[in-house]
C-alpha cells in the first residue's frame, strides 16, 4: 500500500470518527423525539471556540503556555462538552418541544434559527477571525510504514472509537439505554411504563449538543478553528445519519467511516472537488436506498 | 414504528367552500386590483430604494409561489431551491453573456433550465421522506453552490460574471421601474395561472400525496408523477425569479448561493402560510420587508432573523394567513339543498362476457413468510364476494395485489381477460378498480366532498368537467347519506362515517369492481345493519364487491358468494350455506364443532 494511501486511510477514518459521533448525535434526537437539530453546525464552532477560549483562560490564569500541557487540551473538551450540553436544554425547551410529535417541520426553522442566535452572540464575543489550536499530544509527525501522520489525528480516531463504542454500550446495555430505546420505539407505552418520556427527549439533545461540542474540539487542532467551520462539518455528520439509517446506531457509526473516507480518498484526486462528489455519491445512495444503507425499511401496512 | 402521525403533513386550515368555485373573473378581480394598484405605486415612485424593494417582493413571491405548490401542497420540504434559483440565474447569465442570446429570449428559457434540473433532483426525491428529503434537498443545494464556486471556468465562481444583458425597451436597458412593472405582471400571471389549478383536480391531488400516498394512488392518482410535476413548478418559478435578478443586477456571482437562500425560500412559504393561495405573497412582503427593516442595525439583524426563525411558528403555526383564517367567521352550513335526485350515480357498464377478473397461481410470500400460495380465483360481476378466514389467512395480502399496492411473486391477475398483475396502483383504480382500508386513509385536513372529488381524480382527467364531477360527487354522497357532511372537514367526522366516506370515495372512481377491507371493523350493529344495506345498493349499481370481513352475520346475509382462505390458500367457496355447511372451514375457521359464531 502506498503512502499516500495509507495517510488517506488514516485521516478518513479520523474525520468519519468524528462524522460518526456527530451523527451519533443526530439518531439519538431522532429515535426519541422524531426530529432533528440543524443547528449542530454551529454547536460545533461554538463548541470549538469555548474549548480556545478555556485553553486561553487557563493560560492567562496560570501564566504558562498551555500549549505544552495536554491537560489543559483535556479541560476544554471538557469544558466544550458541558457547555454545549447545557444549551442543549434550551434548545430543546424553546425549538424542539412545541413542535415535537406534531405534523410538520416546523423544527427544522426552529433549531436554524437557535443556532443563528448562538452564532451571533458568539461572532459578537469571539469575532470572526479563525484560531490555531496547539495539538495537545504535539504537532511532530509519527511515521508508521513510511507515512506520516499527526498525533491529533490517531488520538481523535482512538477517543472517537472509544466513544462510538461506549454509547453503543450505553444504549444497549444499560436501564437508560433501554428506557432511551424504548421512548423512541412507542413514546406512550413508555409514559404508561413509568419512563420519564420528557426527560429522556431533554437528555437527548443534551447529550447530541455535548458530542457536537466536543467533536468541535476534537477536530480544532486539525483544521484551524472558526465560527463557521461547523456547518459543513455538521452536514457531513447527517449525511452519514440518514445514509447509515438514521434508527439504526451502528449504522450511523458506518455512515460516517463511509463519509469520511469517501472524502479524503477523493481529496487524492482533488481537494476542491471532495464536496461535490461526497454530496452526490449521498443522493445517489438514497435514491437507491431511500431508508439509508441499514436503516429499517419501514412498510406501511395497509 | 410508533404512533407518531406522520411527519409529513402541515395542518391545514379548513377550507371554505361554497357551493362550487366561483366564477373565474370574479376571483381574478381581487389579484389584478391588488396588481395594478401595485403598478400605480411603482409609477409612484422615483426612489430606487423603494422600487429595489417592491423587486425583491416580486421575485420572492415567484420563489414562494413555485415553494408553495411542492411544501405546501404536495408536502415536500425542500431545502435546496438555491440551487434552482442558481439554476434560472446562471442560465440567463451565460446565455446573454457567452452565447449572446437575445435577454427575452434567455429570461423564457431560465424557468425551462431550472425546471430541467428540477426533474433531476425530483428523481432521487421520489421515495424518500421527511429527514431524508431534507438531506437529499441539501445536498443537491450544496453540490450547486459548491459547482458554481470552484468550477470558475464555466460560472465565474465568487468573481462572478459581468456583462449579463437585461432587457430592453426602445434600446435603453430596463429601468428599475420597468422591472418593477414586468415583475409584478409575472406575478399576477402566475397566481391567476396556479390559483386556477390548485382550485381543481391538481390540487387536490398534491394535497392527497401530502397525506397519504397509498390512498392517493389506490384513488387513481399518479403518486410519482404529480410530485415531479410540483418539483418542475418550484424549480422553473425559482428560477424565473433567479433570472430576473441577474438580468436585473446585470451580474451574478456564487455569492448568491447560499444555504440561507434556499432555508429562506423554505421560510417564506412557511412563515406566509403554507398550502394556502396567499401565503406565498404574505410570506414576501412581510419578509422583504423584515429585512429592509433591519438592515439598518446590523448588529441585530442576525439576532432578529433566528429570533424569528426561532419563534414565528410556534406563535403562527398556520403562517400568517392562519391568522386571518381565525378571525373570519366560520362558513355558513351549507344550505340544506334536497340532494340532487335528478343526478344518476354511474352504472358500472356491464363488460365483456367471462369473469370480471381472474387470479391464477398468485404467490406471495415475504422474507419466507407465505401469505398467498397458488390462489386460482374468479370474481363475476354483478356479484357480491365475500373473502373470509382467521386472522393472518392472506386477505389483506391478496386485497393489496388486487389493487397494485403489493406486487405478487408469481401468477397472473387478469381483468376483463386483460393481464392487469404488477400495474401500479392508480391505473387499476383508473381501469374500475376501487377499494377501502382496514386502517382509515382518509385526506382528514380535507372536506368530505374534496375526498370524494379525488376520487373522482382519473375522469376528471378524460373530459369530465370540474362541475359536472362536483354534481356526481354530491350525488354519490346523497346515495351514501353524507349529503349533510359535504363540508365538513373529513377528519372531523365521527368514526363511522368516516368509513362511509372512504366508501364513498371510491365509489366516486365509477368503479367495476369495489373491494371493502374490514369495512364493518369497529362499527356498532346499527352502522353495520346501514352497510350490509349499502352494500347491497352499491351491487344494485352492477358494481361487483369484494369484501374481507370478520362479521359472519353481515357476510353470509349480503353475499352471492364467500371464498374461504386459510394459510393463504383457498380452502373453500360457494354459497354462504354451502359454506356454513362445509367441514374444513368449519375446522379451519372455528376450530371446533360448534356453528359457525361472530369472532
Amino acid at each position: 500500500m502506498s503512502t499516500t494511501v495509507l495517510q488517506a486511510l488514516i485521516g478518513g477514518l479520523t474525520m468519519g470518527g468524528v462524522y460518526a459521533l456527530i451523527a451519533l448525535g443526530f439518531s439519538l434526537t431522532y429515535t426519541t423525539t422524531r426530529t432533528l437539530n440543524f443547528a449542530q453546525g454551529d454547536f460545533v464552532s461554538v463548541g470549538t471556540f469555548v474549548g480556545v477560549g478555556t485553553i486561553a483562560l487557563i493560560g492567562g490564569a496560570l501564566a504558562i503556555d498551555p500549549a505544552s500541557y495536554p491537560w489543559a487540551y483535556l479541560l476544554a473538551a471538557l469544558a466544550a462538552s458541558l457547555a454545549m450540553g447545557a444549551m442543549g436544554l434550551p434548545l430543546y425547551l424553546a425549538a424542539i418541544r412545541p413542535f415535537a410529535g406534531k405534523a410538520g417541520m416546523s423544527w427544522v426553522m426552529s433549531t436554524i434559527g437557535f443556532g443563528i442566535i448562538m452564532q451571533s452572540a458568539a461572532l459578537s464575543l469571539w469575532g470572526p477571525g479563525t484560531r490555531m489550536v496547539a495539538a495537545p499530544l504535539g504537532d511532530d509527525v509519527i511515521r508508521i510504514a513510511g507515512a506520516g501522520f499527526r498525533s491529533q489525528e490517531i488520538m481523535v480516531l482512538v477517543l472517537a472509537m472509544l466513544l462510538l463504542g461506549a454509547i453503543d454500550y450505553a444504549m444497549h446495555r444499560t436501564s437508560l439505554g433501554r428506557s432511551m430505546r424504548a421512548v423512541a420505539l412507542n413514546r406512550d407505552a413508555a409514559a404508561l411504563m413509568g419512563i420519564p418520556v420528557e426527560r429522556i427527549m431533554a437528555l437527548s439533545f443534551v447529550v447530541s449538543s455535548a458530542l457536537a461540542g466536543l467533536s468541535g474540539v476534537l477536530i480544532a487542532p486539525i483544521m484551524s478553528a472558526s465560527l463557521f467551520m461547523g456547518v459543513v462539518i455538521a452536514l457531513k455528520g447527517f449525511s452519514a445519519a440518514i445514509v447509515g439509517g438514521l434508527t439504526n446506531l451502528r449504522g450511523c457509526i458506518f455512515g460516517g467511516i463511509m463519509i469520511g473516507l469517501a472524502e479524503s480518498f477523493t481529496g487524492l484526486w482533488s481537494a476542491q472537488w471532495r464536496e461535490i462528489v461526497v454530496f452526490v455519491v449521498v443522493i445517489a445512495i438514497l435514491a437507491v436506498f431511500p431508508d439509508g444503507l441499514f436503516g429499517k425499511k419501514l412498510v406501511e401496512k395497509v | 414504528m410508533s404512533t407518531a402521525p406522520s411527519s409529513e403533513s402541515i395542518p391545514l386550515p379548513p377550507q371554505r367552500h361554497g357551493a362550487g368555485p366561483a366564477p373565474a373573473w370574479r376571483s381574478a378581480a381581487g389579484p389584478v386590483l391588488v396588481a395594478a394598484a401595485l403598478a400605480a405605486l411603482a409609477f409612484s415612485l422615483s426612489n430606487d430604494f423603494y422600487l429595489r424593494i417592491l423587486f425583491m417582493c416580486g421575485v420572492y413571491y415567484l420563489c414562494a409561489a413555485g415553494m408553495n405548490v411542492l411544501a405546501g401542497y404536495a408536502g415536500q420540504k425542500s431545502l435546496g431551491q438555491a440551487g434552482l434559483y442558481a439554476a434560472g440565474a446562471y442560465a440567463a447569465a451565460l446565455l446573454t453573456a457567452n452565447l449572446q442570446w437575445h435577454p427575452a429570449l434567455a429570461l423564457a428559457a431560465a424557468p425551462v433550465v431550472a425546471a430541467a434540473v428540477g426533474v433531476l433532483i425530483a428523481l432521487p426525491s421520489l421515495r424518500v421522506k421527511g429527514p431524508s428529503l431534507a438531506l437529499v434537498t441539501l445536498a443537491f443545494g450544496i453540490v450547486t453552490e459548491k459547482l458554481v464556486t470552484e468550477w470558475t471556468d464555466v460560472f465565474g465562481g465568487a468573481q462572478g460574471i459581468y456583462g449579463i444583458l437585461p432587457l430592453t425597451w426602445d434600446d435603453e436597458p430596463f429601468s428599475l421601474q420597468q422591472w418593477v412593472l414586468l415583475v409584478i405582471a409575472l406575478a399576477l400571471a402566475t397566481h391567476l395561472l396556479l390559483a386556477h389549478a390548485i382550485k381543481g383536480r391538481f390540487g387536490r391531488a398534491l394535497l392527497s400525496l401530502q397525506f397519504d400516498e397509498i390512498a392517493a394512488s389506490c384513488a387513481g392518482i399518479a403518486v410519482y408523477r404529480y410530485k415531479i410535476l410540483a418539483f418542475v413548478v418550484a424549480a422553473a418559478l425559482c428560477g424565473l425569479g433567479g433570472a430576473l435578478v441577474a438580468q436585473q443586477n446585470q451580474y451574478f456571482n456564487s455569492d448568491f448561493v447560499t444555504f440561507h437562500l434556499s432555508v429562506f425560500i423554505l421560510l417564506l412559504v412557511l412563515l406566509g402560510g403554507a398550502g394556502t393561495l396567499y401565503g406565498p405573497l404574505a410570506g414576501a412582503v412581510a419578509l422583504t420587508l423584515t429585512d429592509v427593516f433591519l438592515a439598518r442595525w446590523p448588529f441585530i439583524q442576525h439576532f432578529a432573523y433566528g429570533g424569528l426563525l426561532l419563534f414565528a411558528l410556534y406563535l403562527m403555526p398556520r403562517g400568517i394567513t392562519g391568522l386571518f383564517e381565525r378571525k373570519r367567521t366560520p362558513p355558513p352550513p351549507a344550505p340544506a339543498v334536497a340532494p340532487p335526485a335528478a343526478v344518476e350515480l354511474h352504472r358500472a357498464a356491464p363488460g365483456p362476457d367471462g369473469p370480471l377478473l381472474e387470479l391464477r397461481g398468485i404467490c406471495k410470500h415475504f422474507a419466507g413468510v407465505v401469505t398467498a400460495q397458488d390462489i386460482d380465483l374468479q370474481l363475476q360481476a354483478n356479484r357480491i364476494h365475500a373473502l373470509i378466514g382467521p386472522n393472518g389467512a392472506g386477505k389483506s395480502t391478496l386485497i393489496n395485489i388486487l389493487t397494485g399496492v403489493i406486487a405478487p411473486s408469481a401468477g397472473t391477475v387478469l381483468l376483463h381477460g386483460h393481464e392487469v398483475t404488477r400495474m401500479s396502483a392508480h391505473r387499476l383504480a383508473a381501469r374500475g378498480i376501487a377499494r377501502t382500508f382496514q386502517n382509515l386513509r382518509l385526506f382528514g385536513a380535507m372536506s368530505v366532498l374534496d375526498n370524494v372529488l379525488i376520487g373522482a381524480h382519473t375522469h376528471l382527467g378524460l373530459g369530465v368537467s370540474e362541475s359536472q364531477a362536483r354534481r356526481e360527487a354530491m350525488a354519490v354522497l346523497a346515495f351514501t347519506g353524507l349529503h349533510d357532511h359535504a363540508h365538513t372537514r373529513a377528519g372531523s367526522l365521527p368514526y363511522g362515517l368516516q368509513r362511509r366516506v372512504e366508501l364513498a370515495r371510491a365509489l366516486a372512481s365509477r368503479p367495476t369492481l369495489l373491494l371493502l377491507d374490514e369495512p364493518a371493523a369497529g362499527l356498532n350493529p346499527q352502522e353495520t345493519r346501514e352497510l350490509g344495506e349499502l352494500v347491497r345498493r352499491i351491487g344494485g349499481l352492477g358494481i361487483a364487491v369484494l369484501m374481507v370481513e370478520h362479521d359472519m352475520s353481515l357476510v353470509m346475509e349480503i353475499s352471492d358468494h364467500i371464498v374461504v382462505l386459510d394459510r393463504g390458500a383457498v380452502i373453500a367457496q360457494g354459497r354462504p350455506k354451502d359454506i356454513q355447511a362445509h367441514p374444513r372451514v368449519i375446522e379451519a375457521y372455528l376450530g371446533t364443532d360448534a356453528g359457525l359464531e361472530e369472532e
